[in-house]
């Protein structure tokens, strides 16, 4: 019974982690750019174009918050321009907005006039490298209210938390099959020792 | 339960001994750095999820606490404007990691930051001329530091102004790089041991594949396809 509950568990931690293993390097890989404050390849020139005779709705100036955004997908599916959209900035009394539109590796920024029904639409390639950096920060804490307007992003919220409920697993099914293994024990927990040591540390020497 | 026969230490020399023993250590080495960053793991993976959810329990911001004090300081010896911040910091009993808001350096008389650490912020205004410094200390509860941990790097993208200046600050960003390598040596040594089970390869090419696909469709594909 327990031999057949460690091979369970073994085989589970191996193809999960298999599963897994592409994510945590995403995640692990754009640390570097992100403590580094430095993404390779990211600095492409932005390519301009214009858009005319827009069909913009007339309560547009007038929305707020989701339902700003929602139109706001609408109108850029004229264009078009699909993504995340960061945030609707408005400018009232020059009738226009900013819509920064990203989907990971291009980033689009769309100036909106409204008074003229035209845009101004600039978009660059930002690489494989921001791509993973604009992952790892996606969704985030920031821009709540409107942040999941696309429907990658969506998916891609709940793939980061299957991300983090994986590892947790894995983290937990590899400390059972360490256990299991007599011969590994005293090392092993001279391992944990001094990475809790390390860890304690160093969050006290943050913190206090 | 012991370890199987094929992953003991090898006895003798040659070729095949050296698979073996590198096999034997790869798998230790998963074993060890896995145990050894574990607490790092849960916590940069649990703050991930703090980061992604707004969840009423874990606010921090509306429960801060926030004291104003002003305190008399000399003028700092002559330096550059980050000199002169750690010496009014250092007179204060204040440390942390240095961020400047909206002092340009070389505005001499006055220095206003804000010195940060995980769960503390700082917002000072000194008047150097006057020898008198404002300290607004803003403290958050155990969620905003959790949070803080996460992306305390005392750097930010396209912000040029701010650079690492605190020991503390480098020395967390030091452990963050280590625990995304050994991240990735994890993986690697993972991939290595499966390879070597050949009667696993054919459904963990599948789990692998899948990972592959999904993952990579959102780091390549997207752009790809212009969605």
């Amino acid at each position: 019974m327990r031999q057949s509950f460690y091979v369970f568990v073994r085989g589970l931690h191996l193809y999960v982690g298999l599963f897994l293993s592409p994510f945590v390097l995403v995640f692990a890989i754009s640390v570097i750019f992100l403590v580094h404050s430095w993404v390779p390849g990211s600095g492409a020139p932005a390519a301009s174009r214009n858009a005319t005779n827009l069909s913009i709705p007339s309560d547009f100036e007038r929305l707020k918050g989701r339902e700003q955004v929602a139109a706001a997908h609408a109108l850029l599916d004229q264009i078009p321009v699909r993504g995340e959209i960061g945030f609707v900035r408005q400018f009232p009394k020059e009738r226009r907005f900013v819509i920064p539109v990203s989907v990971p590796g291009s980033e689009t920024v769309v100036e909106l006039n409204v008074e003229s029904r035209s845009a101004k639409i600039s978009s660059r390639t930002t690489g494989v490298a921001d791509a993973m950096v604009f992952l790892h920060k996606m969704p985030g804490p920031h821009n709540v209210n409107v942040r999941g307007n696309s429907a990658f992003m969506t998916v891609w919220r709940w793939l980061a938390d299957a991300t983090v409920y994986l590892l947790l697993f894995l983290s937990m099914s590899g400390i059972y099959l360490w256990v299991v293994l007599k011969n590994e024990r005293r090392v092993g927990i001279v391992m944990l020792a001094a990475g809790a040591l390390s860890f304690g540390g160093l969050v006290y020497a943050l913190v206090a | 339960m012991p370890s199987s026969p094929e992953q003991q230490m090898p006895a003798g020399n040659g070729p095949r001994a050296f698979t073996q023993g590198y096999k034997t250590w790869n798998r230790k080495l998963h074993f060890y750095l896995g145990l050894y960053f574990l607490f790092f793991i849960w916590l940069f993976a649990l703050t991930g999820l703090l980061l992604n959810h707004s969840w009423a329990f874990t606010e921090f911001w509306p429960n801060r606490k926030v004291a104003t004090v002003e305190r008399q300081i000399k003028a700092p010896a002559d330096g550059t404007a980050l000199d002169e911040a750690r010496d009014v910091m250092r007179q204060l009993g204040i440390a942390g990691e240095i961020q400047w808001l909206t002092t340009q350096p070389g505005d001499s008389g006055r220095l206003e930051f804000r010195a940060t650490k995980p769960g503390l912020q700082f917002d000072i205004k000194a008047d150097l001329k006057l020898g008198r410094a404002t300290v607004q200390r803003t403290e958050v509860n155990a969620w905003g530091v959790m949070r803080a941990l996460h992306t305390f790097t005392g750097v930010r993208m396209n912000d040029a102004k701010n650079q690492r200046d605190w020991m503390l600050t480098t020395i967390w960003a030091l452990s963050m790089d280590a625990v995304a390598l050994g991240l990735a040596v994890l993986v690697i040594s993972g991939l290595i041991m499966w390879w070597g089970l050949a009667g696993k390869r054919a459904l963990g090419l599948v789990a692998l594949g899948c990972g592959i696909l999904v993952c990579g469709w959102f780091v390549v594909g997207l752009r790809w396809i212009g969605v």
